[in-house]
């Protein structure tokens, strides 16, 4: 498509767009499929968020209320502990998991024996595939205050308690417990990615360290660690982007008892639209979900500018 | 006999006797007290996953009820299991566990391939436009009560469709899909439509049979996800005949409203036993196929 002008340069000029597209219609042919999955399930809900505006309780039509959804929103004790709770939660369990992730990554990586690592690892990671309902129910069984419970009945018999307590009905307990969980199952997961940095390290750099006279605490503490520095920063990144997702983990392990004082902004959502019977005001419900997806939205765009920053890419 | 003495020590010409520099003379040997002590931790790790799982496991096959601290089952059987595969109001959800999983894994992978393969052509019109309205779903949603509202709108509440259909386009492992494609050498593409191959043709002849491990790991991601689903069944399912397993477990780990024991199975001994089912088809496969959920997260995030 190169053509010579009158003053001599050469100018390649581009086919026309739809001759371009006629070469690639198989194409667009095979992307039908993504784009209607993605319409319905995804850009389709997008246009539901009028209802935030609305009150609509379900039977008869949506009533126009303009902002009187969201002004409901910030006097309800309700939704503020929702909300308070999904930011608590979601940081704690991500700095929990993400040290602990670390230090037993550093551990590993000293292991000698290359058999007893790979089945370490193998153990580790086994709880990730267990589902949340899975999790929920095998803690609340070993967590039981019968005399089944095992930690009842390893405290009763060490002599520190006297008669079982029912600890995911207390909602100081419930906390506690909802963080060793959290750490049970995806600790070992986590450590899969420090892992691979670790074992990108040179080992040429640990060989200049040692002939330095550096011991093994020294080379941890001034070879490995700044390593593992990047990947630290971008698991945070990444998972502080997606913290207003938080939904399934904390409603399986709740109970009619620590409701109230647990919950989350999905499950607050969830709870008022299909728990409350006809009450139910779906436009309300919808507003305090604009507003997680909002909160969610910003977080998404400060982390991407932090990674950016921070890495050279963004995470979208 | 001058010269034995001095061995191992630090003698300088002049004959000075130095201590050694702290590097040297460290013992090479593996029994040192940091990885005895190291060793040990991940012992103890290792015990702190696998007894809740444990626990589990014998009280499925323990016939008493009574006593939590026990290391293998008082009274053995299998009673607990029997009442399960016995049972059709247990084993209907375990088939709809079975076939949302399969029908959807292979959704799912269909829908991903395809689209990640329509990414890779840098030089379509409108690719970028394509990808960002992908990408824009990660960053923004409607939320859960629209979408409940457009999936009853379509017919797709309390329809095992519905579970199936939604997590099907997951763009995350879209993206996965692409990544791995990228790295397909780009000669292999142009020669075969120097040849006169077609879009779909080199998509199942050349993109498809090269990426058979990004397959396997993604399409494992898919599997345990339709397994495991919760959260869609929860939202969109009431009609008890069509729960999945999920959802029966989780109804009989609130209730005491259990299916009817076959044999001595005791209350506990059904619940923990409906556990280890819950959990067994990856259980017994995760061994075999660790290396490829392994993958699955490093093509991702890792390598950049």
């Amino acid at each position: 498509m190169a053509s010579t002008t009158s003053n001599g340069t050469i100018q390649v000029k581009k086919k026309p767009l739809l001759q371009r597209m006629q070469k690639y219609w198989g194409f667009y042919l095979m992307f039908i499929p993504v784009l209607v999955f993605v319409a319905v399930f995804h850009y389709a809900p997008m246009f539901g968020i009028r209802y935030a505006f609305y009150s609509w309780k379900i039977i008869g039509d949506p009533v126009w209320v303009g902002l009187a959804n969201f002004e409901k929103l910030f006097r309800q004790s309700q939704f503020t502990t929702s909300f308070w709770n999904t930011i608590v939660f979601s940081v704690v369990k991500l700095l929990l998991n993400t040290g602990m992730a670390v230090i037993i990554s550093l551990l590993l990586n000293e292991m000698i024996s290359l058999k007893f690592k790979k089945l370490s690892q193998t153990i580790i990671y086994l709880p990730h595939f267990m589902s949340w309902v899975v999790t929920a129910s095998v803690f609340s069984l070993l967590l039981s205050p019968s005399e089944n419970g095992l930690v009842n009945q390893l405290l009763i018999r060490m002599g520190l308690i006297d008669k079982g307590i029912y600890y995911l009905a207390d909602k100081q307990q419930w906390r506690v417990w909802y963080y060793i969980i959290n750490v049970w199952r995806e600790t070992g997961w986590q450590t899969i990615i420090f892992m691979a940095t670790l074992t990108g390290i040179d080992p040429g750099i640990y060989e200049a360290a040692s002939i330095d006279g550096a011991g093994r605490w020294q080379k941890m503490w001034y070879v490995t660690f700044p390593a593992l520095g990047n990947t630290i920063i971008t698991v945070l990144i990444l998972n502080l982007a997606k913290i207003m997702n938080l939904f399934e983990s904390v409603f399986v392990l709740q109970n009619d008892s620590v409701r109230r004082a647990t919950n989350v902004l999905q499950t607050y959502v969830y709870y008022q639209t299909f728990n409350s019977g006809a009450s139910a005001d779906y436009g309300y419900t919808t507003a305090v979900g604009l507003f997680r997806s909002l909160v969610g939205l910003a977080l998404m765009l400060i982390c991407n500018y932090a990674s950016k920053k921070v890495r050279g890419r963004g995470i979208v | 006999m001058a010269k034995n003495e001095n061995l191992g020590k630090f003698v300088t010409p002049a004959g000075l006797e130095v201590p050694p520099p702290p590097h040297f003379n460290k013992p090479k040997s593996k029994y040192t007290v940091f990885n005895f002590v190291n060793g040990i931790i991940f012992v103890l790790v290792c015990l702190l996953i696998l007894i809740p799982i444990w626990k589990v496991l014998i009280d499925s096959l323990d016939l008493t009820t009574g006593y939590g601290m026990k290391l293998l089952p008082t009274q053995f059987g299998l009673d607990g299991y029997l009442s399960i595969f016995t049972n059709q109001s247990l084993l209907q959800p375990l088939w709809v566990s079975i076939y949302t999983t399969v029908a959807g894994t292979f959704i799912g992978l269909l829908l991903s391939t395809m689209g990640a393969y329509v990414l890779i052509q840098w030089d379509m019109p409108g690719r970028t436009f394509f990808a960002n309205l992908l990408l824009f779903t990660m960053i923004f949603s409607g939320g859960m009560i629209p979408s409940y509202l457009v999936m009853r709108a379509v017919g797709l509440t309390d329809n095992p469709l519905g579970p199936i259909l939604l997590p099907a386009i997951n763009v995350y492992n879209l993206v996965l899909m692409r990544n791995f494609f990228e790295g397909i050498p780009k000669s292999l593409f142009e020669s075969a439509d120097l040849d006169g191959c077609t879009p779909m043709g080199m998509f199942w002849r050349i993109a498809l049979p090269l990426s058979k491990a990004a397959l396997a790991s993604i399409g494992l991601m898919f599997a345990v996800a339709y397994w495991n689903d919760y959260t869609n069944f929860k939202l969109y399912i009431t009609n008890r005949n069509l729960y999945n397993f999920q959802m029966k477990l989780r109804d009989m780990m609130q209730s005491s409203d259990l299916p009817e024991a076959v044999g001595s199975a005791t209350e506990n001994t059904i619940r923990n036993a409906c556990i280890i089912t819950a959990i067994l088809p990856f259980m017994v496969l995760y061994p075999f196929l660790q290396k490829y959920f392994v993958k699955g997260i490093n093509i991702g995030a890792v390598k950049e």
